[in-house]
């Protein structure tokens, strides 16, 4: 007789446990990824990426105008490089910063285990990756990038006056990066309507995901346009129409066009970082939001109101509604003061304490500010005509997007390290990161200002030296490097603590409220082991501190 | 559920009255259109947020204020636990893009690629599955 072992069965590999990975399959699971952290994290390393790229560009713009003269560009590369440095900033980084950061923090703060659209997130992501490159590999073609200005402004940017397949790829890269926006929109959309845990009502949701929402919707209705006017664009430039022709009025369409999308998209940068910062502000208050339900209001009348301005970035065309605009954009300064108010009052009388994430929202508060400040003075048409297509717009615009955007991203970074990473950030490197950033940039872009109002035009490679604007552009371009310095400390600080001990809790902040602060620290792959009953817009903080009873809705 | 329609259909409503203003402002054709088109978008997405919560006919527990998390006990529904198709997607329109900057050859490539992984995306889990597969 002989005995029969029992065959020993393959074992298949346990789910949920983490094996020690290979660089190799590390790779194939981050290009095949459909964990929406995972992919957050992608659009979150891809856009911070595109925003150094595109601030060395800068850094080379500022190079250039600190003395006159050409020092070594040719005015082509000079216009090159703003234009490209324009597209990234805008297009590249900002954009897709907004979809990494709702990526990652979205689905955690309504409860969800991943968005609605798993595999599509990743194309979305893909779509932006490759169009992005497309767009800027116009440096490697004889011809060179774009140099149209990033607002492609028509006749300039047909092919006739841009000749090059330079600027042909930076339409289609556009084209394609923005239809993967599109889908990133669509899928938040339907992941918030569909995918929020029980009890997780709208009007429980954190400002955050509000601000997803409506940054969602706007998407809908401004990358739709621009991806039509690209298309006729590129239709100008390949077959010859004359969609964009001046003689059929094309100049004022294609502005039209392009503002109709350029408006919302300004707040299609600024809505998601005006959400963070409302995020961060209560946990360093101990304080609940001030005017929950108003914060809200307000950015759904900033939402509405954003398709109706469009044409104020047309003033100077002559051919215009100037009341009407400019009512419009006066009406919008109302909510976002609403926004401020609220900000201000969440602040007061609470037990405000500085740690690193909160120093940045101060930033963000002063800067943004001060630009929405001179939005209002480039709101009226008389103001408009005399600073127009000056260094004081630049100012304007680098207070509003930067002020939001960067320094909003850096509290986003140091607020939600360690739910990223499981680790902190170290606190005295944060802060001298941001002291270093905040004076870098004041002293780049307020003395800009006064450029502007005695007559610098924005976009001009050079000016001489009778002309008296080389002192202010002396101080500008020591700011620049000085804002480009203080980039290391914040490079130190992920490299010093990428082996930090584990902060091991839910909360390291202690005060944490929406719910990405009731799982662990980083979540697991769907996101929740359990999840705390749903009764306020605080469910973790209910959760952590059941003691104290907080206003239900 | 009547925060979500209400929102579209709210934003719908007030890009159709900003339309008629702007036209009686004496507002050009594109803007028109522009706010018109909104609109419609707007509104379309607000009819069928609405429609479907009335072909539902109560609220799902993301709206019930009273919501446990038990009450969505169960499966969650099915996530892919990682895909290969979104790159091919991505990567032949991307060419295709390139094609028509290149030239047509490329764009007749990418478009077969392209057609061939839009299909491998959309079917790849409509496969059977083999009956003892881990998930379902």
């Amino acid at each position: 007789m002989t005995t029969f072992a029992e065959a020993p069965s393959v074992a298949s590999p346990r789910q949920g446990v983490e094996r020690k990975d290979s660089w190799g399959s590390q790779f194939v699971k981050t290009v095949t990824s459909t964990d929406h952290k995972r992919i957050g994290y992608l659009y979150l390393a891809t856009s911070f990426t595109w925003f150094l790229v595109g601030g060395i560009l800068a850094l080379f713009l500022r190079a250039e105008l600190t003395r006159p003269g050409m020092q070594f560009m040719s005015n082509e590369q000079y216009n090159q490089i703003f234009t490209m440095h324009g597209t990234i900033m805008l297009l590249m980084f900002s954009t897709s910063l907004f979809v990494g950061f709702a990526n990652v923090i979205m689905p955690l703060q309504i409860g969800a285990a991943d968005v609605a659209f798993p595999r599509l997130n990743m194309l979305s992501y893909w779509l932006y990756f490759f169009g992005s490159l497309m767009a800027v590999a116009g440096f490697l073609t004889p011809g060179g990038a774009a140099s149209f200005g990033w607002t492609a402004y028509a006749p300039l940017a047909n092919a006739t006056y841009s000749p090059g397949i330079g600027g042909d790829l930076w339409v289609i890269g556009l084209t394609i990066s923005g239809l993967g926006t599109i889908l990133g929109g669509v899928n938040f959309i339907t992941t918030i309507f569909t995918m929020r845990a029980p009890g997780m009502t709208m009007f429980r949701m954190s400002i955050f995901s509000w601000n997803t929402l409506l940054t969602s919707i706007l998407i809908l209705l401004a990358f739709p346009p621009l991806a039509a006017a690209l298309l006729g664009l590129e239709s100008d430039r390949i077959f010859g129409t004359h969609i964009f022709d001046p003689a059929n009025g094309g100049a004022m369409l294609w502005q039209h066009l392009f503002w109709f999308f350029g408006h919302p998209e300004v707040y299609i940068l600024a809505l998601p970082f005006f959400g963070i910062a409302t995020e961060i502000l209560p946990v360093f208050s101990r304080k609940p939001i001030f005017g929950y339900k108003g914060l809200i209001a307000a950015t759904i009348a900033i939402a509405a109101l954003s398709v109706a301005v469009w044409a104020h970035h047309m003033f100077a065309t002559g051919q215009v509604l100037l009341p009407f605009f400019s009512f419009m954009t006066f009406l919008i300064g109302v909510p976002t003061g609403v926004k401020f108010f609220n900000w201000i009052g969440t602040m007061w009388r609470g037990h405000v304490s500085f740690e690193t994430p909160m120093l940045w929202v101060m930033g963000f508060l002063v800067t943004f500010l001060f630009g929405g400040l001179t939005g209002i003075i480039l709101a009226s048409p008389p103001l408009d005509f005399a600073v127009s297509a000056t260094y004081f717009v630049v100012a304007h615009f680098h207070y509003v997007l930067f002020g939001t955007v960067v320094f909003v991203m850096f509290a986003g970074f140091y607020f939600w390290w360690p739910k990223f990473t499981g680790r902190m950030l170290n606190e005295r490197l944060g802060k001298i990161h941001f002291w270093t950033l905040f004076f870098g940039f004041h002293t780049t872009f307020l003395i800009q200002h006064w450029l502007g109002i005695k007559g610098f035009p924005r976009r001009y490679a050079d000016y001489l030296a009778t002309d008296g604007f080389t002192g202010m552009n002396m101080i500008s371009t020591v700011g620049s490097a000085l804002l480009a310095l203080s980039m290391i400390p914040f490079f130190i600080n992920v490299w010093i603590t990428r082996k930090s001990p584990l902060v091991n809790c839910d909360d390291p902040w202690g005060y944490g409220a929406s719910l990405e602060w009731a799982t662990s620290c980083p979540p697991p792959r769907h996101n929740f082991l359990s999840m705390p009953r749903i009764r306020s817009e605080r469910p973790a903080f209910d959760l952590h501190h059941p003691h104290i009873k907080t206003e239900g809705h | 559920m009547k925060a979500n329609w209400r929102l579209f259909v709210g934003l719908s409503v007030f890009y159709a009255i900003m339309a008629v203003i702007y036209y009686y402002v004496g507002g050009e054709a594109v803007g028109i259109t522009g706010m018109i088109l909104a609109s419609c978008l707007a509104g379309m997405v607000g009819f069928y947020v609405w429609f479907t919560q009335k072909r539902i006919g109560f609220d799902i527990p993301s709206d019930d204020l009273q919501g446990e998390i038990a009450d969505d006990a169960g499966d969650l529904g099915f996530y892919s636990p990682h895909s290969w198709w979104p790159l091919p997607v991505a990567l032949s329109a991307c060419a295709m893009g390139l094609g028509l900057v290149i030239g047509w050859w490329l764009t007749l490539i990418a478009l077969t690629a392209l057609v061939v992984s839009i299909v491998g995306f959309v079917t790849e889990y409509e496969k059977p599955l083999p009956a003892n597969s881990t998930h379902h």
